[in-house]
C-alpha cells in the first residue's frame, strides 16, 4: 500500500510538472508581443530591449521557466497587465467558489444518487428501476443552460429563492444563508449531470456484485435485505463510482464555467472567461494551472480511496 | 432414523421456469435427519443436489421457481416461508458451506468482520463480545495466529484457510444443522482430506446433524451414517451408507461407485466411466431417468418410472424395476 501511493506520488509530481511546463508555454504560443501591449505608443526597439531585459525576456526559456516556476511555487502568479492586480489574489477570490460549488453539488448527487441506485438494483427492470432509468436519462438529454432556465424559474421565481449576481455575490463566511441561496441553483445545476452518472454507474455495479455468491452467503447467515446491500454490496460496486467521480469532478471544474458563467457567479470560470475576453493572458496562465494541477490531485484522491475501498487493487 | 427429526423433507420437488419449459431440477425428494446424524447426498453434476441444499434453506430465487412440498427445519416450515421468518432460521437453527471459497467470503470486507457480523446481527453480541469470539471461532477450525487472520482480506488466504473461514463463518452461531455443499470441491487433494477431518470434529463437539453434498463417494464412504443417491432430481437409492455401499440395488449407484478409483484395485487399473450423458431435464420421458443408460434397462424402464420400494428393516430403499441381487452385483 504505502509502495503504491509513493508511487503514484511520483507520477502525480511528474505530471505537474508537465502540467507547469504547458502553462508557462501557453503564454510565448499567444499571437502578439506582451512588449507592445506595455509600452502602447512608446514602442520604439530601444524601449522595447530595455523592457526585455526588465521582465527577463531577454535570458535563455529554460531560465525564464526556472524563474517562473520559483515565483509561483511562492504563490507568485505576476501581476495582471490588463486590470493592474496580483494574479494570485484573484485566484484566491474566485477558487472558493468553485470548491464550494463542487462540494455542494456533490453532496446532492451522492445523496440521491445512491439510495436510488440501491432502490433500482433491489428489483432491476422493475417498476421503480423503470421510471428512474427513464427519468435519469431524461434528465441527460436536457443541456444544463436549460436546466439553468427552468430552475431559474421554478426555483427563483416560483419559490422566491433569489439568485444573486457576480457584485452582489457573499462568502460562506459572511453570511452563509445569502450565500447557499446563491449557489442553491448552479449546484443543483452541476448536481443533475452527476447525479445520472453515479445513478447508473452504481446501479449496474450493485446489480453484478448482488448476483456474486457471496451475497447469497451473506443472506443464508439471516443478514437483512439493508444491511446486505450497504455492508456487503456497496463497497465492492464503488470502484467504478469512484473513479467515475474523480473524471467527473475533475470535469466538472471545466464544465461549471458555463453554468458560472449564465448565472453570473464570480467563480473561476466566470473569471476565465472573462479574463479571454480582456487577453488577461497572465490570469488564464494562472487559473489553466490552477485548474490543470486540481483535476490531477482529484483524480490521485480517487485513486487513493479507491485503493482503500478494493484493497484488491493495490495488491495487484 | 432417531425419534426426532431435525430436518424433515417431504415430496419436495422445485421447478424452474424456463425458456424451454418448466424444468424439474428436484421431484419427489423425501427423506429426514436425525439429531447428530450425517447424511450424505451424492450424484453426478447436474443431478440436483446443490438446488436441494439450497431449497432446504430456503435461499432459492422466488422468481420462475416453484418450489412445492415440505421441508421442516427443527419443527418450522421453510417451504414457502417469508425471509424474515427464513432469517429467523439461518445462522441458529440451519447453515450453509458454500462449494467455492474463491468467491463465498466478500473480497474487500476483513474476514474476521464477516464472522463477527453474524454474532453481532444474529445474537446481539457487542463489537469486543463478538471479535473475541470470532478469533475462538477462527482458533477452532484450526488457523493459525488467528488475532492477526482476524483482519486479512480474502485474498490474503490459501484457499483451504478461506474455505476454515467459511466454516467458521457458518458455525458461528451454532446452528443444529449444516448443509456442506460440496465443501472440498474447489480444494487440492491434500487439503481436501483436513476440511473433511475438521467437519467431522466439529460436527461432534457441537452435536450438529450435518447434510453432506458431494459427488465424490470416498468422501461419504466413512463419514456418514446414510446415504441418498441423486439421478437426475429425484432420490433413487437411499439407505445406512454401508448397507448402500456393500448391497446398492439400483445400477446407477454401482455405476458410481465403480467409477470411483479404488486403493484395493491394482494400479493401472482402468475406472469404468457410465456410459453416455445426464439426461435433458427438459425431455425426461415417463420412464426411468436413467435407463438410457443402463445396462439392465427392459422395455417397462423406458415407459414407467420406478418408485422408492417400500424401505426393508434398515431402511433401505430404492428406485429400479430390474435391481441388482446378490449374484448380479
Amino acid at each position: 500500500m504505502l509502495r503504491y501511493v509513493v508511487r503514484r506520488l511520483v507520477m502525480l509530481l511528474g505530471i505537474v510538472v508537465v502540467i507547469s511546463i504547458g502553462s508557462f508555454y501557453l503564454i510565448h504560443l499567444l499571437p502578439g508581443d506582451p512588449a507592445a501591449v506595455i509600452l502602447g505608443t512608446g514602442d520604439t526597439p530601444a524601449n522595447r530591449a530595455i523592457l526585455y531585459k526588465q521582465l527577463g525576456l531577454d535570458r535563455p526559456m529554460v531560465v525564464q521557466y526556472f524563474i517562473w516556476l520559483r515565483n509561483i511555487l511562492h504563490g507568485n502568479f505576476g501581476i495582471s497587465f490588463i486590470s493592474q492586480t496580483s494574479v494570485a489574489s484573484t485566484i484566491r477570490a474566485a477558487l472558493p467558489i468553485d470548491l464550494e460549488l463542487i462540494l455542494l453539488s456533490q453532496i446532492l448527487a451522492f445523496a440521491a444518487a445512491i439510495p436510488l441506485a440501491m432502490r433500482s438494483a433491489r428489483k432491476p427492470d422493475g417498476f421503480v428501476d423503470r421510471i428512474l432509468g427513464a427519468g435519469s436519462f431524461t434528465l441527460l438529454s436536457i443541456p444544463p443552460f436549460i436546466i439553468i432556465v427552468l430552475l431559474v424559474l421554478v426555483i427563483s421565481i416560483k419559490l422566491g429563492i433569489p439568485n444573486t449576481g457576480p457584485s452582489s455575490y457573499v462568502s460562506l463566511g459572511t453570511d452563509w444563508i445569502v450565500n447557499l441561496e446563491s449557489l442553491t441553483l448552479p449546484a443543483i445545476t452541476l448536481a443533475i449531470g452527476s447525479f445520472v452518472l453515479y445513478y447508473r454507474v452504481l446501479r449496474s455495479d450493485l446489480i453484478a456484485t448482488l448476483q456474486e455468491e457471496f451475497i447469497t452467503v451473506a443472506r443464508s447467515k439471516g443478514i437483512s435485505r439493508r444491511r446486505i446491500m450497504w455492508r456487503h454490496a456497496f463497497r465492492p460496486s464503488s470502484v467504478a463510482l469512484l473513479g467515475s467521480a474523480g473524471v467527473n469532478i475533475g470535469g466538472l471544474l471545466a464544465s461549471g464555467f458555463v453554468v458560472e458563467y449564465l448565472l453570473a457567479i464570480p467563480g473561476l470560470g466566470y473569471t476565465l472567461i472573462a479574463a479571454i475576453n480582456a487577453s488577461d493572458y497572465l490570469l488564464v496562465q494562472g487559473i489553466v494551472l490552477v485548474v490543470s494541477v486540481g483535476v490531477v490531485v482529484i483524480n490521485f484522491f480517487f485513486d487513493f480511496v479507491i485503493n482503500i475501498v478494493d484493497p484488491r487493487i493495490s495488491r495487484e | 432414523m432417531s425419534e426426532v427429526p431435525l430436518l424433515e423433507v417431504r415430496d419436495l420437488a422445485v421447478t424452474f421456469e424456463t425458456a424451454g419449459g418448466p424444468l424439474p431440477a428436484v421431484s419427489g425428494v423425501s427423506f429426514t435427519v436425525g439429531p447428530n446424524e450425517t447424511l450424505g447426498i451424492v450424484g453426478e453434476s447436474g443431478s440436483g443436489k446443490t438446488v436441494l441444499a439450497r431449497s432446504i434453506m430456503g435461499l432459492q430465487p422466488r422468481a420462475r421457481v416453484t418450489t412445492t412440498g415440505s421441508v421442516r427445519l427443527n419443527g418450522s416450515e421453510t417451504v414457502g416461508a417469508s425471509e424474515a421468518e427464513l432469517r429467523r432460521l439461518w445462522s441458529t437453527e440451519v447453515a450453509m458451506i458454500f462449494q467455492d471459497p474463491m468467491t463465498a467470503l466478500n473480497p474487500v470486507m476483513r474476514v474476521g468482520k464477516q464472522i463477527d457480523e453474524t454474532l453481532r446481527v444474529r445474537l446481539g453480541m457487542s463489537r469486543p463480545a463478538a471479535k473475541a469470539r470470532a478469533i475462538e471461532l477462527l482458533e477452532m477450525v484450526g488457523i493459525p495466529s488467528p488475532a492477526q487472520r482476524y483482519d486479512a482480506y480474502p485474498g490474503q488466504l490459501s484457499g483451504g484457510m478461506r474455505q476454515r473461514v467459511v466454516i467458521a463463518a457458518a458455525l458461528a452461531c451454532t446452528p443444529k444443522l449444516l448443509l456442506a455443499d460440496e465443501p472440498t470441491t474447489g480444494l487440492d487433494v491434500t487439503i481436501q482430506a483436513q476440511i473433511l477431518n475438521l467437519l467431522d470434529d466439529l460436527k461432534d463437539r457441537l452435536h450438529m446433524s450435518v447434510v453432506l453434498i458431494t459427488h465424490d463417494l470416498g468422501v461419504v464412504a466413512t463419514r456418514t451414517s446414510h446415504l441418498a443417491v441423486m439421478y437426475a432430481g429425484r432420490i433413487v437409492e437411499f439407505g445406512a451408507t454401508r448397507d448402500v455401499f456393500a448391497r446398492h440395488r439400483m445400477p446407477y449407484t454401482r455405476a458410481l461407485l465403480e467409477s470411483s478409483p479404488r486403493v484395493a484395485n491394482p494400479s493401472h487399473t482402468r475406472l469404468a466411466a457410465i456410459p453416455g450423458r445426464p439426461p435433458n431435464l427438459l425431455t425426461l420421458g415417463e420412464g426411468c431417468a436413467f435407463a438410457p443408460r443402463c445396462a439392465y434397462a427392459s422395455e417397462r424402464c423406458h415407459v414407467e418410472r420406478p418408485p422408492l420400494s417400500a424401505p426393508d428393516a434398515a431402511g433401505h430403499t430404492f428406485a429400479c424395476w430390474n435391481p441388482l441381487t446378490e449374484e448380479s452385483r
